[in-house]
């Protein structure tokens, strides 16, 4: 190490060589017999705090990194992290693009698997077996399941035939019919599968409730204005409204571990988000899982989404955009899905320099009344930023079927052609809990 | 402030030529046609006095000499009266409509209609004679002993009725609190997720659905008015069975001689919607064969907190007359047309709330019978004004450095909830033998 004497240090040259090699000022021969030993006498030099200097800028975001990592509380860290109000793309879950899904799995870099997790797959309805940390039992006996689908049947046929109702108005006939239908139907559910999952019985069900989520991911050169040329972070904003959702108090189970290797690619695209087309708005930064975080149920079981008339098979098909129908399914389920588990981990107080130590996951239902889409969400992790994301292996992984019918028409009083397939997927989904209940 | 200074003035001046200086807010006779204000019609204050319409008397035998030939007016001549001009055709944007008496559903006879806006004055009095009723206060005793029986609890009752209460209160928005409107109806659903938890215990819970924007019609007369309830009220849940009537044969024979109330000189059908084209309908709001036929509670909000929000007694009003409006309606299908003394008593419940406060109101119809005022009436039982928690406070109250009413959620009572589980759980689960024996 070099010494230098208190004259020479005036020298700014010097004194920015010395910062770079980290030199120590001796002043005594003392010091300078034994340098080691001793703990610095002088605080360590840092760069300004208020200069216009990458340094300077750098030394900004440092503190402020500090003062988040040794937030009191979450709500704090939260407060923390989404008080600066910036523009930001407003992420909709329900969107017109085309193929939005690619687009949404690299915003939240998910990886997309067809089909479900083994542990739908492999457990039949009629099986008893123990499959590593997740047990699955005998789901449902006969004739408690002909009770729920008779309860089904009813709820339907109650908006659709026996209630007699007004016609809906313009691009409101999903939810004048389907609406009122679903949350008969999530009720009986919750209801009757509480007996075997006894997550339900301790869990919260909100109708309409709200979800937001903000983060950021990636990077941009300002191309005008007197920001011109410097580095900012592209922010995105979710504000989710499903249908309905089920809190619970316990973490579910994951599916993989958490650095299992996802057999899919996250698709990489080099196109800024405006062309999706994506659009900017400056509005509070929430991040929200539809209650606070001093409710006990702060984890997520299942979503269920009912689909915009604007996004209605018959309307895609007319306007030959078919393939779009799973598209859209897709692109909702992961948006919706990524906004809610990433605000249930930070609500355990990670963000995206603390990443997740354990995989969240959720589950959710979209669904137009007729046709069920299901799909599972991990959450593996929230560093998504330019900073943590360069060597940051993990993805996010977003399992999905293709829709399926549960009836094929409701004649009169009738329901014909009732599917028991998609009801015992249903009933599976809700029975999903951890090994210890 | 300086704005109804203004609106006053001007109406005290309507007609008289006068207006207002709104810079000095004097009033000065001035020009008015210079004077163009631009955030009110001309008509509407005033500021012109209207002409007097003058009526064209018809002397028969007198020709009246009017100035059609001339097609000016002349001062000494009369104004001519030319044929109504037919268009031959209708055009939508020049067409008024068809006039109430030309429509085919008009009739002479006046029917007031009860709607949900409707506010009766005279509230629960006026309710319980249009409805040709008997107050009874405090809930029936069998409710009252589903609600002390210790068997029909959920676990943790009160602890999960306030984590409820204290969601919907408190943690449902993102900001600081949210509103009534919000609030309300979010409460009502998560203690109706509470009660749902029951049906593992009592599967006869299961049998229940619950319907919400349905729209109820029933129709009958009272001392010669013709009464009506129509439109929707709020969310039924309705049961494959019964409930079972609640006063005994000789307690509804005893109602033959209570005297229903009067309130004159206000009239009965203060209040409510007076039409003349109607349809005389009687429709439980769902189709023959519905699997769910029988109403067992209606569920009332009042969110609103503006000017628009209902009183207590206007609310306990609502209650009974969309409870007896169900009931009329499903008795008129299972009875007939005829007005008769009902051989079982139809029993229905109404439970409404704004977020705090609770109203119960338990409705038996014994008679179909309304036009006389004598005879058989029907019963209420009505429990008012039942807090569910007394302050929910996000910031504490303090008044003089001295903490009021701390934050968070205080004064929480317990019967309350356990009188609305009670009424969840009437008709499907009987109270256990060891309360009834107690109580008698």
């Amino acid at each position: 190490m070099a010494a230098f004497c208190v004259r020479c240090v005036g020298n700014s040259k010097l004194t920015n060589y010395m910062q770079l090699k980290q030199v120590r000022i001796l002043h005594n021969e003392v010091l300078a017999q034994s340098p080691t030993a001793l703990s610095p006498l002088y605080p360590p030099i840092l760069p300004s705090l208020t200069a216009k200097s990458k340094a300077a800028k750098q030394r900004r975001r440092d503190e402020y990194y500090k003062k988040v990592y040794a937030a009191p509380s979450v709500q704090e860290k939260i407060r923390l992290l989404t008080c600066l109000q910036r523009l930001k793309y407003v992420v909709n879950t329900q969107t017109s693009a085309i193929n939005a899904d690619r687009w949404y799995q690299h915003f939240t870099k998910t990886a997309y698997l067809s089909g479900l997790p083994e542990h739908f797959t492999n457990s039949g309805m009629d099986q008893v077996a123990e499959t590593g940390d997740i047990v699955t039992s005998k789901a449902l006996s006969d004739p408690d399941f002909e009770e729920l689908k008779s309860l089904f049947c009813t709820a339907l046929l109650q908006e659709n035939f026996y209630m007699r109702k007004r016609t809906p108005f313009l691009y409101r006939t999903i939810e004048h019919y389907f609406s009122p239908f679903l949350n008969n139907a999530v009720s009986a559910l919750t209801t009757l599968l509480a007996a075997q999952n006894p997550l339900l019985k301790e869990s919260s069900l909100d109708f309409k409730p709200q979800v937001n989520f903000y983060w950021m991911r990636g990077e941009r050169v300002v191309p005008r204005g007197h920001r011109k040329g410097s580095v900012d972070p592209i922010r995105f904003q979710i504000d989710d409204h499903p249908h309905s959702q089920i809190r619970v108090p316990k973490q579910l189970p994951e599916f993989v571990p958490l650095d299992y290797k996802v057999p899919a690619e996250v698709p990489v695209i080099k196109l800024e988000p405006d062309r999706l087309p994506l659009f900017k708005r400056q509005y509070d930064n929430h991040i929200f899982i539809g209650t606070k975080v001093t409710d006990p149920c702060v984890y997520g079981h299942t979503q269920f989404h009912l689909i915009s008339d604007r996004m209605h098979r018959g309307r895609l098909t007319k306007a030959n955009l078919e393939d779009q129908i799973e598209v859209r399914l897709r692109a909702n389920a992961i948006s919706s899905l990524f906004a809610w588990t990433g605000a249930q981990a930070m609500y355990q107080g990670f963000w995206s320099h603390e990443d997740v130590t354990r995989p969240f996951v959720s589950q959710c239902v979209i669904t137009d009344g007729k046709y069920y889409s299901f799909f599972c969400y991990q959450l593996n992790t929230l560093a998504l930023c330019v900073e943590t994301d360069c060597n940051n292996p993990r993805k996010n992984i977003c399992w999905g079927t293709e829709s399926m019918p549960l009836y094929d028409t409701v004649e009169e009083n009738d329901v014909k052609g009732f599917n028991d397939d998609t009801l015992k997927l249903l009933v599976q989904f809700l029975l999903y809990r951890p090994k210890a209940l | 402030m300086a704005e109804l200074v203004v609106l006053r003035s001007l109406w005290n001046n309507l007609g008289t030529g006068k207006s207002i200086c709104k810079r000095c807010l004097q009033t000065k006779t001035c020009d008015l046609i210079a004077v163009r204000q631009f955030y009110v019609t001309s008509s509407l204050f005033g500021k012109r006095r209207p002409p007097a319409i003058e009526e064209d008397i018809e002397i028969p035998g007198l020709e009246r000499i009017t100035f059609a030939d001339r097609m000016y007016r002349v001062p000494g001549l009369a104004e001519p009266t030319f044929p109504e001009w037919n268009r031959g055709w209708r055009d939508p944007f020049q067409d008024p409509g068809p006039k109430y008496e030309e429509m085919p559903l008009f009739k002479e006879k006046a029917c007031y209609v009860f709607n949900q806006k409707t506010k009766l004055l005279e509230g629960v009095k006026q309710a319980l004679w249009l409805t040709k009723s008997k107050l009874i206060e405090g809930l029936p005793k069998q409710i009252l002993c589903l609600a002390e029986d210790p068997d029909s609890r959920i676990e943790n009752e009160d602890d999960r009725v306030q984590r409820a209460i204290s969601h919907a209160r408190f943690w449902d928005t993102t900001e600081v609190r949210p509103r009534k409107e919000k609030y309300c109806p979010v409460l009502l659903s998560n203690l109706l997720h509470l009660c749902r938890m029951l049906s593992l215990r009592y599967p006869s819970l299961s049998k229940r659905i619950l319907a919400e924007n349905y729209k109820v019609a029933a129709y009958w007369t009272r001392e010669s008015s013709l009464f009506q309830v129509r439109g929707i009220n709020g969310l039924l849940l309705n049961s494959t069975s019964p409930l079972a009537p609640l006063a005994t044969q000789e307690e509804v024979q005893a109602t033959e001689s209570h005297i229903l109330e009067t309130f004159y000189p206000v009239s009965p059908t203060i209040d409510l919607q007076e039409v003349h084209v109607y349809e005389e309908k009687n429709d439980t709001g769902f189709r023959q064969g519905y699997p769910y036929p029988h109403a067992h509670t209606l569920y009332i909000l009042n969110p609103l907190e503006t000017c628009a929000r209902f009183e207590p007694y206007q609310l306990q009003a609502k209650m009974i007359m969309f409870a007896f409006g169900n009931l009329l309606a499903r008795a008129r299908l299972l009875y007939g047309e005829q007005p008769r003394v009902l051989e079982t008593p139809l029993v229905m419940q109404t439970i409404a709330t704004n977020g705090r406060m609770f109203q119960f109101v338990v409705f038996q119809l014994n008679t179909t019978d309304l036009s006389s005022s004598d005879g058989i009436k029907n019963l209420v039982w009505l429990d008012r004004d039942q807090e569910l928690y007394a302050y929910a406070k996000c910031l504490p109250e303090i008044k003089k450095k001295i903490v009021v009413v701390p934050a968070g959620l205080s004064g929480y009572r317990p019967e309350t909830f356990r009188k609305f589980l009670a009424m969840y759980l009437h008709g499907a689960v009987q109270p256990s033998i060891k309360t009834e024996a107690s109580a008698s």
